[in-house]
């Protein structure tokens, strides 16, 4: 099996200006990767053309054996599993409802939900509309919605900030299954140390640029 | 809740009397058996018009003392005041249908000031429906409700202001202008309306205080948040 | 998971979360029989005046209104939620199918309300048969209508003023529905054949659809 990502001197920009540029990096199966930079660095972006969901406009690079910028990468979407600064749930929709759309959507059985929903612990609260949930529900309902999809490569931005000791450690049960089925993982927070507990390897994001960690 | 189903049940049953009094009054000579019509449509769209006054003193009161159960009374006197507008709306329609020829009359200055107003409390229920804190709905409807009964008495006086096919108010100060039965079969349903109006109101005030009471019991949101059970990860 | 099971998953939902926010039976309807009652009150009393702009005034607030259907709150998607829909291999053309299955089922009922409005309020002179192709016209009408403010709704995700902008940029292009459903009925009046407005509204309606389909895929990488 070939690296998760690879990146060879990719560059993006948005609006006119520049945010990322000279992007090497590799990740490959079992890996932690941690991205450290501080607010407005462009760690979001990083993440979201890791995603697929924005293509280089400068270099190249591959993530899960498609190329960047092609139609490849339709393919393997569904393997790749992003938890954003704001969660994706419906706010009309209850915690329950959201995870059964999302089941169906990516062909999953609806029936596992209730499994990851007593997981996560959202088993009672899986009736509550998701605009009425908190910011911690929320993640747990976005940390059932990959354990029932089981992305190969896991995308966390931020994804710890905000949450209790419990909500944390289930994001790290999370990272810890994708790793042990050969799946790899890119995180971007602003606080190193916490990177540094959990990822193997740990580069800083500045000026658009990434650099490994002395 | 007993109380509520009694006055409920007493209430259906002024109605059925209310009904056999306008079956087995006279008719008017020229509108003939559709004139039975009026002793429904008129005592609804009064009753429209105290529900949305009794909204207006509700709101006013909520303006002054902040309490939930003004803004309770209020929501609820609006939601019968929409339905029975709409209920006199369309007695109205089908009279007019039947007497006039056309079910909808633009000459008619009280057709159209009262569909004016249908809406406004409408938009009164979509507003409520679109602000979710309590607080602020509460405020927001307030102000809605207290200016909006402005409209009542132009819909009521339209047909004195302007020469229209709806006919003129049929009980004035000085005396009514129709026989004595037909007058006692109008004010029997009068009553009968009222009193529905009425019992029906408590039942919706009763209901939004179970509905109040029942989320103010329910465990907190966050217990129902249970810690996560780790080991279970890989069953999913 | 199939394209079409995708846009019926996509359908469904939205119908049900427009069952809870109401925005389509409790505000754009109610707003567009207001719009019904403001003509003829500017128009003056006027009755027979009234009587022969009843359907044009039909098309012109079912058009207009008809918007405001198509880019419901329902129909709107956060950029978390495209995001996820991308991530979980939506078809982008499936979401398009979807919105305007759900979009068309409440258009057609918002017409139909709007139609009878219509009838009761303007008593207009409509010829003998009229039913069957007004019906047909307004059911066609809906669908092309759905379809173009789907599209709208692509063009203008994440904009500021999103309704307003998506509106401006599509009402126009509604003319040939417009043209279509009018003139349907005005040429079942002078005894001329409806058949061509119809064929103009069918083909109307499959030129959009074809359209959404492959514009959809382009159109989701551009609102990134």
């Amino acid at each position: 099996m070939g690296p998760h990502i690879v990146l060879n001197d990719a560059g993006i920009s948005l609006g006119g200006r520049s945010i990322l540029r000279g992007l090497n990096i590799e990740v490959a199966p079992g890996d932690v990767l941690g991205i450290a930079g501080p607010n407005g660095s462009g760690k979001t972006t990083l993440l979201r053309l890791l995603a697929t969901l924005i293509a280089p406009d400068r270099g190249g690079g591959s993530v899960l054996g498609a190329k960047l910028g092609t139609p490849e990468v339709y393919a393997v979407r569904r393997l790749i599993g992003l938890i954003s600064h704001t969660p994706a749930v419906i706010g009309e929709l209850s915690i329950r409802e959201n995870l059964e759309h999302a089941a169906r959507l990516g062909g999953e059985d609806p029936v596992r939900v209730e499994t990851a929903l007593r997981v996560v612990g959202l088993t009672e609260a899986a009736p509550t509309r998701g605009e009425a949930s908190s910011f911690g529900m929320l993640r747990r309902t976005e940390a059932a919605r990959l354990l029932i999809t089981r992305p190969r490569l896991l995308l966390l931005d931020e994804a710890f900030s905000g949450l209790d000791v419990d909500a944390q450690a289930l994001i790290d049960a999370l990272i810890a299954r994708t790793t042990e089925h050969e799946g790899a993982v890119v995180m971007v927070s602003h606080d190193e140390a916490h990177l540094a507990d959990r990822a193997g390897r740990v580069m800083t994001l500045s000026a658009g640029r990434l650099d490994t960690m002395a | 809740m007993n109380r509520i189903r009694i006055l409920l049940a007493t209430a259906a049953v002024a109605v059925v009397v209310g009904l056999w009094f306008a079956f087995t009054s006279p008719i008017d000579r020229l509108q003939g058996e559709f004139s039975r019509i009026l002793n429904l449509h008129a005592p609804f769209m009064w009753v429209a018009f105290v529900a949305f006054a009794v909204t207006a003193l509700a709101s006013i009161m909520w303006l002054i003392r902040k309490t939930p159960r003004w803004d309770r009374l209020a929501e609820a006197s609006v939601e019968l005041g929409v339905v029975f507008t709409a209920t006199g709306l369309f007695t109205g329609m089908v009279w007019g249908q039947a007497v006039w020829g056309r079910a909808w009359d633009w000459a008619d200055p009280r057709m159209a000031s009262t569909a004016v107003m249908f809406f406004v409390y409408i938009g009164y229920l979509a507003l409520r429906r679109a602000v979710p804190d309590p607080e602020m709905k509460a405020r927001r409807s307030a102000l809605l409700g207290a200016i909006a009964v402005i409209q009542v008495p132009l819909v009521y006086f339209s047909v004195n202001l302007f020469r229209s096919l709806h006919q003129t108010q049929s009980i004035r100060p000085d005396g009514a202008t129709m026989p004595r039965e037909m007058l006692v079969a109008l004010l029997v349903n009068f009553l009968a309306i009222t009193y529905l109006y009425f019992a029906l109101l408590l039942a919706r005030l009763d209901l939004a205080r179970i509905e109040e009471t029942s989320a103010a019991d329910s465990s907190l949101a966050g217990d129902a948040v249970k810690p996560p059970r780790l080991s279970e990860v890989n069953d999913v | 998971m199939s394209f079409w099971d995708q846009a019926l998953e996509i359908a469904r939902v939205d119908m049900r979360i427009e069952r809870r926010l109401g925005d389509v039976s409790r505000i754009v309807l109610p707003f567009a029989v207001v719009a019904l009652l403001v003509f003829p009150l500017a128009l003056g009393v006027d009755l027979s005046a009234i009587s022969l702009i009843g359907p044009a005034v039909f098309w012109a607030v079912g058009i207009l209104f008809g918007m405001q259907v198509a880019l419901r709150q329902a129909a709107s998607d956060s950029p978390e939620r495209r995001d996820l829909y991308s991530l979980l291999g939506v078809d982008p053309a499936a979401r398009f199918v979807g919105r305007s299955l759900s979009g068309s089922v409440l258009m057609v009922g918002f017409l139909a309300v709007l139609l009878a409005a219509m009838i009761v309020l303007y008593s207009p002179r409509l010829p003998q048969g009229w039913p069957a192709p007004m019906i047909l016209g307004s059911f066609l009408a809906a669908i092309g209508l759905t379809e173009l403010g789907t599209l709208a709704g692509e063009v203008t995700a994440g904009l500021r003023n999103r309704t307003a902008l998506a509106s401006l940029i599509v009402v126009p292009l509604a003319l040939p529905l417009v043209i279509g459903g009018s003139q349907t009925l005005e040429s079942l009046a002078r005894d001329t054949g409806i058949l061509p407005w119809l064929l103009l509204l069918v083909a109307t309606d499959l030129a959009l659809a074809v359209a959404g389909v492959a514009l959809a895929r382009p159109l989701e990488e551009a609102s990134r």
